[in-house]
């Protein structure tokens, strides 16, 4: 057994309780509709056909959204402006979490980074290159991103981020 | 303008993993009676008014005030239910403190009460129906199926608070061995109190270390447990308070403060919070209630600290945020024994909840045990006289905050 699939529990006082009557029984929750407004990604959408990063503006605080923001939560506005942001990125912050594989059974690292490209204020949810130890990774680390061959339109089109060199000409 | 408002009493329900022994009602009653024990001159006639308050979607019974009416006694009188995930004991406070200090005729003596009852329910369907309406926006926007199950199967809570932990960790310079120093404290101090859930009076460093990865760099040894239990409050006036009690305890200064949530933001549009750590609307709560209760010197002024901290890294971090010591500090503090029982600023002597989580009572535990330390009730009592002390509450995507400052004085700024 490897030592990622124990689960060793740490031993406490326990008190045994004299149990009652229970009744089984489970809640059949209907599906649910959510409700999003996107007409504001559809700028951002349309530039990634092109390979290209755009992210919108509030004209309040001048903070730079990427993704497409709505509404400034600060200032109460419409963010309206649009600037180019650029492929470079930095890592935010990141986290391993250890998923057992439905099939095979086996306990897998699954790295999760958030990112802030260069040139906006807020970050979002990616993955890094499959052969980058995430152990290897630091706060600030620089990456650029990965961009899949045919671009369809989805945040999916940049497939991964792959580490860069910090003097390398991007960040320059 | 506003009544001053005196804590009277506290009560806690046993909390274990499973009680099987008693359903929700009963969880409630439990606590309520243990409240109530400790005024004698109190009967229930007196009370007037009751807040409480649950996350529903947690056990699968919706409205589960109206079930325990009758356990609560608060038939025929005015009951309120709050809810605000996380900080929902710390909301039901915060109501309880309001109900008294507006000054409405006939409205002196509240019950706040908290409870949740965990092993009824799913509770990470419950953290999942809260996350998902946000999050499904991603898919429209082309993230497929499986990236989206990764971050949601993560969990909630855990991964939001790794992604705390790593920066955290880099920006004080700390391993896990400080890590698990925090927990070691936590669960030695809940071996000492009756209502606690995790209970190791003789765990060590290296047994915490020796745990798997749930989510890198938080270990199974770290994390809190999901607990079954409540925790009642008695709010009264400052002239009725003294007829009830020796020592009663004053709310000086309540706040409660939302800052943008991290990680995915709204919509899943990303958070212009870049730094899971920075805690804004913890520092902001903090100046509200200090501000209101006249206190300039934090670190010299509170005598006793309980904070919501259900994995260690956020107690190291909410005790810088809160302004009890310097930033990358607090680490130190837990090694040369600052923190401890008989140290100078007490902290979690009650096990705090990384020992003890029952999600909806949590974060009124916490302003609970702060107050009976102050009456000297309290169960893992510190050795030194508590003039002042502070509970904190945390919850919502890592952004919403409660506190409560509470002192043996009258100390609050405005009238």
């Amino acid at each position: 057994m490897s030592k990622l699939t124990q689960r060793k529990s740490l031993d406490y006082i326990k008190k045994e309780y004299v149990r009652t009557r229970t009744m089984p029984g489970s809640w059949y929750l209907s599906s649910y509709k959510f409700k999003f407004n996107i007409a504001h990604h559809q700028p951002m959408l349309e530039k990634l056909k092109e390979k290209k990063l755009i992210a919108n503006q509030c004209s309040g605080c001048n903070r730079v959204f990427f993704p497409p923001r709505l509404v400034c939560g600060q200032c109460l506005v419409k963010p309206d402006r649009w600037v180019d942001i650029r492929d470079t990125a930095r890592v935010a912050t990141y986290a391993i979490a250890y998923l057992k594989n439905a099939e095979t059974g086996e306990v897998e690292e699954k790295p999760m980074v958030l990112v802030q490209h260069d040139g906006a204020d807020t970050c979002s949810i990616a993955e890094l290159a499959p052969g980058v130890n995430v152990k290897d990774t630091y706060i600030g680390m620089p990456i650029k991103a990965h961009w899949s061959e045919t671009a369809t339109g989805g945040l999916m089109d940049i497939e991964y981020y792959d580490p860069i060199e910090d003097d390398a000409k991007d960040v320059k | 303008m506003g009544r001053q408002v005196a804590i009277v009493s506290a009560g806690f329900s046993e909390h274990s993993s499973k009680r099987s022994d008693v359903n929700m009602p009963e969880l409630v009653n439990e606590a309520i009676i243990n409240c109530l024990k400790k005024v004698p001159s109190l009967g229930l006639k007196d009370i007037d008014a009751f807040v409480t308050g649950n996350m529903p979607a947690f056990e699968g019974a919706n409205m589960p005030e109206l079930w325990s009416t009758d356990w609560m006694g608060a038939r025929n009188k005015p009951l309120m239910r709050v809810t605000t995930g996380g900080t929902t004991g710390g909301s039901v406070a915060i109501a309880g403190y309001y109900h008294v200090t507006a000054g409405l005729p006939g409205i002196d003596t509240v019950l706040a009460i908290a409870y949740e009852q965990q092993s009824q329910g799913d509770t990470s369907v419950g953290l999942a129906s809260t996350a998902y309406g946000e999050i499904s926006i991603l898919n429209t926007l082309g993230i497929d199926y499986d990236s989206l199950s990764r971050i949601l199967s993560a969990g909630a809570a855990i991964g939001v608070a790794a992604y705390q932990a790593t920066n955290y960790m880099s920006k004080a310079r700390i391993t896990e061995e400080d890590l698990a120093r925090v927990v070691v404290h936590n669960r030695r101090n809940a071996a000492k109190n009756w209502w606690a859930h995790l209970k190791m009076p003789d765990l060590t460093i290296e047994e915490v270390l020796d745990t798997p990865y749930v989510q890198y760099p938080l270990r199974y040894g770290m994390l809190c447990p999901a607990s079954d239990g409540a925790c009642a409050m008695l709010f009264t006036t400052e002239e009725k308070a003294k007829d009830m009690c020796d020592i009663p305890v004053y709310v000086n200064g309540v706040a409660s403060v939302a800052n943008e949530s991290a990680v995915l933001g709204y919509d899943g549009s990303g958070s212009a919070q870049t730094d899971p750590s920075a805690q804004i609307g913890a520092m902001r709560s903090s100046e509200l209630a200090y501000s209101q209760a006249g206190i300039s010197f934090p670190r010299k002024e509170i005598d006793y600290a309980e904070v919501y901290a259900p994995f260690p890294n956020q107690e190291l971090m909410w005790l810088e945020k809160l302004g009890l010591f310097e930033e990358t500090t607090a680490p130190e503090m837990y090694k040369n024994g600052t923190t401890a029982l008989d140290g100078d600023l007490p902290v979690n002597c009650s096990g705090g909840v990384n020992s003890t989580n029952a999600i909806g009572a949590s974060a009124m535990e916490r302003p609970a045990v702060a107050a009976l330390q102050i009456m000297g009730k309290a169960d893992n009592q510190v050795p030194k006289t508590v003039h002042t002390s502070i509970g904190h509450g945390w919850g919502g995507s890592l952004n919403l905050c409660t506190l409560m400052v509470m002192s043996d004085e009258q100390k609050r700024k405005w009238r």
